[in-house]
Parts: structure tokens; sequence; C-alpha cells
């Protein structure tokens, strides 16, 4: 499932992964380590909302 | 004693002083589908949801059913009890006619259930061996008026089989007749066959007649069946009048959906004309068939009552619907409720047995998703209404006990929505706050915090400066002898951050609050005098920074030629242009706290598309209707280079030193190097200024100040996310200015993953924290032309103005120190 940043709009998609965070295709929002940021705006997971 | 039920947190006498008892039908696999969806997902959580929405809107008992094939319902129901007992404020309705469950149950379960239900299908056997249970554990029964012949269809064989009940519950197990409750089966009568015709005829009938036989005993109904095979909308009507009708024959309870009871005054008086010749089987030359009669009116009836808001507390008392109002967010006629307690409660019993109890449901239904942040705020207005109504009345010195929250926004920060949104949750969850502003110095706070002798202190700041001055300031706090809990709050604050370089520094506890809720969790902590500082634990996961490695930033991209040098302003901008930059997203998800959460995708594109597109749009509306946003813009181009972090801009003869901080981690950026230095042949860079105005900061703090909470939100967080689209499309038209939009993004999330060339970056954001490069800025466009003035502290005002920097280098993206 695809996940957005509530704080600025950025969306997470598992299958693209996360190049800036050095995160490979992939990886599903669940298995991201706890302390992984929005790449964006440097918010945590739990600023995350299902997308879809 | 009257016979009576009880949780662990309440009792419900089953004689109601206004029947009938409201027993939630919707806990049951064979009623629910919802119920039974999730039950068969083990989704236990989700089973105890529906629950508690059952309570919430007016349920005073929960009839609780996990029978269905295929299930092990003994296992069902005792996880089901266990959860709902702790869970759950209302007694429960233990629905099984498996002797080993009830038994089960009935060891279980910390109070006085009621057992649903026994009948005599076998002739007693059963029934016997529950009445056996019943008199060990002592709970009341439902008894159906089932025979081994069957359902009873009339009243006088419903009548003969709840006298045999009675005789084998009362005669040979010697319960007492108020725990009995006679259930005598109703019929549909929306289902055109002749032998049911009089099925609610029948059903009154028996009400009476047992009644009148069996003296003391109860009696219940589930009303549902009455209006099986009918519309769904004329079903809610036609169940309403006829538990109305079976009221007035004698009824005490009813099982139904609490949501769905309306009250007989919103039934329109022609609805109910209708309803009543159906139940009455009455027929008359004008009405052959009351039934056609019926199905034509609610065919085309668009039934006002039908599609009315759940009022299942109609017929509950006033206590529950005090907190159902409070849950609800619903303040209609809050003071009548209010008025009818006071006959029986004092303001401060109303305050901490019904209202505090209800917000305190609220933020658990707020901490489990389920609950979004704009329905918690109607909730605290309901709350504030109440405590307003309620405060003249109450004794003088009455809330001596209550702890004091100092609030206060950090010195050098204007930020105040966070600060008062916990103002709103605490002051509402019974506490005493003083909220003392914005801009606090660490000795003010010192100062207030003796002065009003506040319990636990909470500061709050947007600010990355913010998180820097509240590290700052708790060797001070230290010094000047303070020990009361500190709560920390803003956006730039992390738990390691509060743990590592706060609480070292102060004797109390220093805690970190993600948000209001957790400032509320905190001071309920101090009170259970549990409250400890945030800990980061080292083992945890370090956090994932975004792109860990060096990068090499190209140095011969091309400098683009820029239409001029200096300062121009933009003053008459139409808000209906910024409106499309507008980030939708993180305003409704963010700002207003619209989050999808725990709903499904549809429920919610439903909730976006009824509620919150709408207020979207009158908002938009109303801004440009009343004059809300004037957006206005300094902004210019200047010549400048680059001198190992530092950017020297040409201003006029003048240069202007921007000093930017470097990442001390890999990949070590820093804005100076976007930008070429002198001997690489200089540069350009773009300096923005943008504002709203001060009308909407102005209109937000005046619904603030009138308690209207909701409305605050709403207007604060579309002030901030416009200003916000501004500096989006204003950014985009200097791209289209300095000849770099080859590449635009043709959406909203394309301009979130800044898929154009370049970046902005803000003053006061994560990668140029320091608020002191507004000196030069302000020198340099002089925004006080557009209404824009600077505080001490180098904050900008009015609050919804934003400022940056505009690189052009294709490298240029956001980026944090």
């Amino acid at each position: 499932m695809r996940m957005i940043c509530a704080n600025c709009g950025y969306v997470y998609d598992p299958e693209a992964g996360d190049p800036l965070g050095a995160v490979p295709p992939g990886v599903a929002f669940e298995a991201l380590p706890e302390g992984w940021v929005c790449p964006l705006c440097y918010a945590g997971k739990e600023a995350f909302d299902p997308l879809d | 004693m009257k016979p009576s039920l009880s949780s662990l947190y309440q009792s419900v006498e089953l004689r109601q002083e206004i029947p009938p008892l409201l027993v939630g039908e919707r806990t049951n696999a064979n009623g629910s589908k919802l119920f039974r969806e999730r039950l068969l997902a083990d989704d236990f959580q989700g089973c105890l949801q529906i629950g508690l929405a059952q309570e919430a809107n007016g349920a005073q008992v929960l009839d609780l059913c996990a029978a269905y094939a295929g299930r092990d319902e003994l296992a069902d129901m005792t996880t089901l009890v266990s959860l709902f007992a702790r869970s759950v404020k209302v007694p429960l309705m233990i629905d099984s006619t498996t002797p080993e469950v009830i038994e089960a149950c009935l060891k279980l379960y910390p109070g006085r259930c009621i057992v649903n239900s026994i009948n005599l299908e076998d002739g007693g056997q059963t029934a016997r061996r529950v009445c056996a249970l019943l008199k060990k554990y002592g709970a009341a029964v439902v008894a159906l008026t089932i025979s081994e012949k069957g359902m009873a269809m009339r009243a006088e064989e419903k009548i003969a089989i709840a006298q045999r009940i009675h005789d084998i519950a009362v005669g040979e197990f010697g319960l007492r007749p108020g725990d009995l409750l006679f259930d005598a089966l109703t019929f549909t009568v929306g289902a055109g066959d002749e032998n049911l015709r009089d099925a609610a005829v029948q059903t009154l009938e028996a009400i009476r007649g047992i009644k009148s036989a069996l003296p003391g005993v109860g009696t219940i109904l589930g009303l549902s069946n009455i209006s099986f095979g009918l519309s769904p909308a004329s079903r809610k009507v036609l169940n309403s009048v006829f538990l109305h009708e079976a009221v007035a024959a004698g009824l005490d309870a009813a099982i139904v959906d609490a949501g769905k009871v309306i009250p007989l005054a919103r039934i329109d008086e022609k609805d109910r004309a209708f309803c009543l010749d159906l139940l009455y089987d009455r027929r008359s030359e004008t009405v052959p068939d009351p039934l056609l009669a019926f199905i034509e009116h609610f065919k085309s009836a668009t039934s006002a009552a039908a599609d009315a808001a759940p009022a299942g507390n109609a017929f509950a008392g006033a206590e529950q619907a005090v907190f159902a109002q409070v849950v609800e967010g619903n303040k209609e006629g809050v003071e009548d409720n209010l008025a009818m307690l006071l006959e029986r409660l004092t303001p401060l019993a109303i305050i901490n047995q019904i209202l505090v109890p209800a917000m305190r449901h609220v933020g658990e239904l707020f901490g489990r998703g389920e609950l979004l942040l704009p329905f918690v705020l109607q909730s605290a207005e309901v709350m504030k209404k109440a405590v307003s109504w309620l405060e003249p009345l109450m004794e003088k010195g009455a809330d001596t006990q209550q702890t004091r929250v100092l609030l206060a926004t950090v010195q050098g920060d204007v930020h105040d929505i966070g600060k008062n949104l916990v103002d709103i949750i605490l002051s509402n969850n019974g506490y005493k706050v003083y909220n003392i502003g914005i801009k606090i110095p660490a000795e003010t706070v010192i100062e207030q915090a003796r002065a009003l002798k506040a319990d636990v202190i909470g500061l709050s700041g947007l600010l990355v400066k913010s998180a820097m001055i509240m590290r700052d300031s708790m060797a001070q706090y230290r010094e000047a002898g303070l020990t009361q809990p500190i709560l920390l709050g803003g956006a730039a604050l992390t738990p390691r951050f509060v743990a590592e370089s706060c609480a070292p520094e102060y004797p109390g506890p220093v805690v970190y609050c993600q948000d209001a809720f957790a400032g509320l969790k905190a001071v309920r902590a101090f009170e259970e005098g549990r409250l400890t500082s945030t800990v980061w634990s080292a083992s945890g996961v370090a956090a994932v920074k975004p792109g860990a490695r060096d990068v090499e930033i190209v140095r011969d991209n091309p400098v683009p030629a820029v239409p001029f040098l200096g300062v121009r302003y933009v003053e008459a901008i139409d808000p209906a242009q910024v409106f499309p930059f507008v980030n939708k997203q993180a305003l409704f998800r963010g700002r207003w706290g619209y989050r999808r959460a725990k709903l499904l995708a549809e429920e919610y594109e439903t909730l976006i598309r009824e509620t919150v597109e709408p207020a979207y749009e009158g908002l938009m509306r109303r801004a440009v209707e009343e004059g809300l946003l004037s957006p206005k813009v300094a902004y210019g181009y200047f010549r400048c280079w680059s001198e190992g972090d530092a950017l020297l801009v040409e201003d006029g003869g003048v240069t202007r030193r921007f000093d930017f901080p470097r990442q001390a981690e890999a990949p070590h950026l820093c804005i100076a190097d976007y930008f070429k230095s002198a001997e690489e042949g200089g540069d350009v860079a773009g300096f923005f200024v943008v504002s709203v105005g001060e009308v909407i900061g102005r209109e937000a703090q005046a619904l603030y100040a009138a308690n209207r909470y909701h409305d605050y939100l709403m207007l604060h967080g579309f002030g901030v996310e416009v200003t916000d689209g501004l500096a989006e499309y204003w950014h985009a038209a200097m791209r289209r200015e300095m000849g770099i939009a080859g590449c635009e993004p043709q959406d909203q999330a394309g301009l979130v993953t800044q898929a154009y060339q370049g970046s902005r970056f803000g003053f006061g954001y994560p990668a140029c924290p320091d608020l002191e490069a507004h000196r030069p800025v302000f020198a340099m466009l002089r925004p006080e032309r557009i209404g824009v003035t600077l505080t001490e502290n180098m904050l900008m005002v009015p609050e919804q103005t934003t400022s940056a920097i505009i690189a052009h280098h294709p490298q240029a993206k956001y980026f944090a120190v």
C-alpha cells in the first residue's frame, strides 16, 4: 500500500522504494526501519497515512 | 432492591424511569454483517469498536452474540466478554443458548449481566440448566415465548408460555420475577403474509397480558423483526413508531440499533399515520390495504425523520444523552439535558462523572485513530459550552483540586496553533490552564510558574530555533529552582532531542509530546505520580537520513538570464490564482487532521467528498467574498557569489552576507554550494517574501477567542497552506522569468517532490534555520511596503508570511542541517 506524508504530501510507494533514503524498491512501508523519515520534510513514520 | 445490571463501571436498572432500556443489537454475529466479518477475521478489537459505537449512540446494555457456524463459540465469547468487560462501560447481555458458553461468560464477567435467552423448545430441559446457572451466578435472563410447538404467534399462546417459564424460573429455582424479561416475539408486518397481518397487535396484546398475569416481571422485544422486508428508510420509521406503541403497552426494554431509533417527536405526522395503520392492520374503504399504502407512501416520501441523525439518546436518560452529545460533537440542546441532570447531580458531579469521562472517551477514540481532529474539536466545543453553562451554578472554590498547567510559546516564536490545541484539550478535560501567550522569554515562564503555582509547564514552538531555545533554557529553569514537569511540543522536536539534549539539564521530568493528546496523557501520568522524562534507547534504530552519501555539485551549469536586478512588488494577486497551488493533502491530512487512519479507502473518499472538500470550497469562497486574503509579494534577483559556506549578495553597491550552515553528516550539503564562486564567474540568486496579509490571522484568533475551536483549526490551517501555495505560485513565476521552467510539474504531487529545476529554501526552516538571515533579506527586499515587518527576534509579522532564497541549480533540493 502507498503511504502519504500528512505533513507535506510526499508519497511512499513500495514499488519505488525511497532512493534518497537508500531504501530499495520492494520494501513495504511497515518494513521500513523505525527511524525512517520522510525524505522531503523529515517527518517520522507516524506522520504517514494510507493513500489507497 | 430494584433489579439492575452492572459492569465494572456502572449499574443500570432494568426498569428505566423513562422506558425502554435500550439494548444495542449490532454486536451480534447473526444480526450484523460487519460484526460477523470482523469476528471471522479474528478482529476482536474491531468487534469492540462496534460495541463502543453502540454505547456512544445511547445503548445502555450491549447484546453480545458470537454464535456462528464454523466458529468456536466458547472461545470467541470468552475472548469478547473479557475484552468488552474492560472497555465498555455499559453491562453486557450474554446472547447464547448453550449452557457451557453461558456459564463460562457468567464466571468471567465482573458484574451482573443478563442472559439471552431461555425458552421451552425442548420442554424446559435446557431452560432448567440455565436457570440453575442464573441462580448460582446471580444474573437476569431474557425468556422467549417458544415452546415445543415452536414460536407462539397468538397472544394467548405467548402468555401461556411465559406463565410456564415463570413457574420454572421463579417457582423451581427461586429467581426474582424482576430479573425475568419476557420477549413476546414479533413477526414482520411487511411481507404481506395474511397470517401475519395482525402480528403487531398480537405482540402488543401479549405484552399487556404478560405484565398483568405475572406481576413484577419485565418485557423486552427485538424490534427490527416487525419491519423485515421493507425498505431501510421506512423500516427506521416503522420500528420507531412500533417501539413507541410497545412502550405504551408496557414494554420495558428493546433490542435495537441504538443509533437508529428516531424520537417520536421527530417523526412526521403523516409518516406516523401510515405506520399505525399498518401496525394495527386498519383497513377502510379509502385504504383497503395498509401495507400497500405504507409502501407507496414511503416510496415517494423523502421522510425527514428517516434521514435524520441518530438520536438514540431520546429515550435514554439525560446522562447518556449528554455523554453522547460530547462524543458526537453535537451542541444542540445540551443545556436542556444538563438542566435535567441538575435535578439529581451537582454541577461538579456532572462535570466529573459525565463530561470528563465523555472527553476521555473522545481522547481514546482519537488515540485509536477512530475520531479525527476536527471532530475532537467539535466535542471540545460541546464540553466548553456545557461547562460554561454549569460554572455559574457551582459553589465557589469547589474546584481547588484542579491540576494547574502553564502554557507558552517560547521566545522568538509566534506560532500558537499547537499550544492553543493543547489548551483546548487540557482545559476541556478538566484542567486549569494558564495560556500566557507567544514569544515568552524563559524569565517570564519562571516568574509565571511561581506566581500561578503551576503544577506542570508546557512549552511550544514550531521553528528549529525554538527547539534550540527549549534546550538552552533548561539550565535556566533548573537554576531558578523549578522542579515541576516540563512538557515540550513542536514540529522541530524529536523524542531523541528531548531525551538527550533537554532532559539531562533539568531535575524534573522533561517529556516530549507529539500532539495535544500526548500532553493530556502526560498530565494524567503526572497526577498518578508516574510521569517520567522521555527516554531514547540507543538500541533503537537510528534515523535514516536521506541521501547519506556525498554528492558532487556540478560547477558548470549555466547561469540563467534574469529579467531585472533589484526588487519588485506585486500587490494585486487574485487569490483564485493561488488556490491551485495549495497542497490539499498537507491541508486536509496534516493541518486539518482529516487522516484516513482506520477508515476504508471508500469511507475516506466519502469523507473527503462530502465533508472536507465542501469545507475547503466554502473557505475559498469566503476568503474571496470577505477579503480574508490579500496575497502580496516582494521579490528580486541579485548577483552573488559563494565563498565557502557563505553567499555574498550584491545589492546596489552594498554586499550582503549570508552564512549558511553545512550538514554535519554526509552528504554535507550547504545552500552556498548551489551558487558559483567569484572564480567560477559568479551567479544569480532570487529572494522573496510573500504574505496573505493579516486579516485571516485576526479572524482565526477571533474564532479561537469565541471558543469556536473547529472553525479556528480550519481557518488557521487554510491560511497556512494558502501562504505556502502563494510561495509555490511565486516560485513558479520566478522559474518562468529565469527561463528554467522547461520541465514544470503537471500536478500537486510534482510540486511536493520538486519535479522542477532548482529549489526554494525557507528561512527558519531545516536547510537554514537561522532567522538572522532575515536582516539582510529585509534590507534588500524592504517588504514593509507589502505590510510585512520583523520582530526583534527576526520573525515576520503577520504570521501568514513566508520567505525564501531561490536557487536555480538543477541539483538544489530540500535538505535539513
